[in-house]
């Protein structure tokens, strides 16, 4: 909760801020970890490593969004305003452009197969790209 | 929403930052409701009020 007190508030944003940064690194560390482990760190014939690893993404990517939504209610109204409009552009261009790509895809317009992983990384760069715009407009 | 807040904090030659750290807001929230660019929520506007001893519609001023 943000506090109202002189100070409060500064301290309890910088604090969900940098929580925010480690679970972000921790999430990306084990995100490598599982895509990178079998082969490189362990026998990819080995299931229950490749399985650990993705497990111990999926429980640090859980808590990720716990701390991210800590950090959301940690910022100021403005701020908030800026993330929520910039969450909402970026539902809005992965929910849009994913199921653009699979309607063109059924119509077998796409030529090239598209890695999976191309749509969450589109969504981080709009969702960056809309925070960055709503921080210039209400600067 | 008009306001007069950019007039009544000058009067107390407190800066953005000065007025921002008083209600428990940023910097560019400030600036954001003096450029009229941003309507803060009840509760801001209820603080600002509060800490310029004014009531709330001394301070926003409806503009319909």
């Amino acid at each position: 909760m943000q506090a109202h007190d002189e100070t409060g508030a500064y301290r309890d944003s910088i604090e969900t801020t940098v929580r925010l940064v480690i679970w972000t690194l921790a999430w990306v560390a084990t995100l490598a970890l599982a895509r990178f482990g079998p082969g490189l760190l362990w026998d990819s014939r080995q299931p229950v490593a490749s399985w650990a690893a993705v497990t111990a993404n999926l429980v640090v990517g859980i808590g990720w969004i716990v701390a991210f939504a800590r950090f959301l209610r940690g910022q100021d109204e403005l701020q908030r305003k800026i993330m929520q409009d910039a969450l909402a552009i970026t539902l809005g261009a992965g929910w849009v452009g994913g199921f653009t790509y699979v309607v063109a895809n059924a119509a077998d317009l796409v030529v090239h197969d598209v890695d999976v992983a191309v749509l969450p990384a589109l969504m981080g760069v709009v969702y960056v790209v809309a925070v960055i715009a709503g921080k210039i407009r209400y600067r | 929403m008009k306001n007069r807040i950019r007039d009544l904090r000058a009067e107390r030659s407190w800066t953005q930052a000065d007025l921002a750290q008083r209600i428990g807001v940023s910097r560019q929230t400030i600036n954001a409701i003096e450029t009229e660019k941003f309507d803060p929520s009840l509760p801001v506007a209820f603080r600002l009020a509060k800490l310029f001893n004014l009531k709330i519609e001394e301070v926003f001023l409806d503009d319909q």
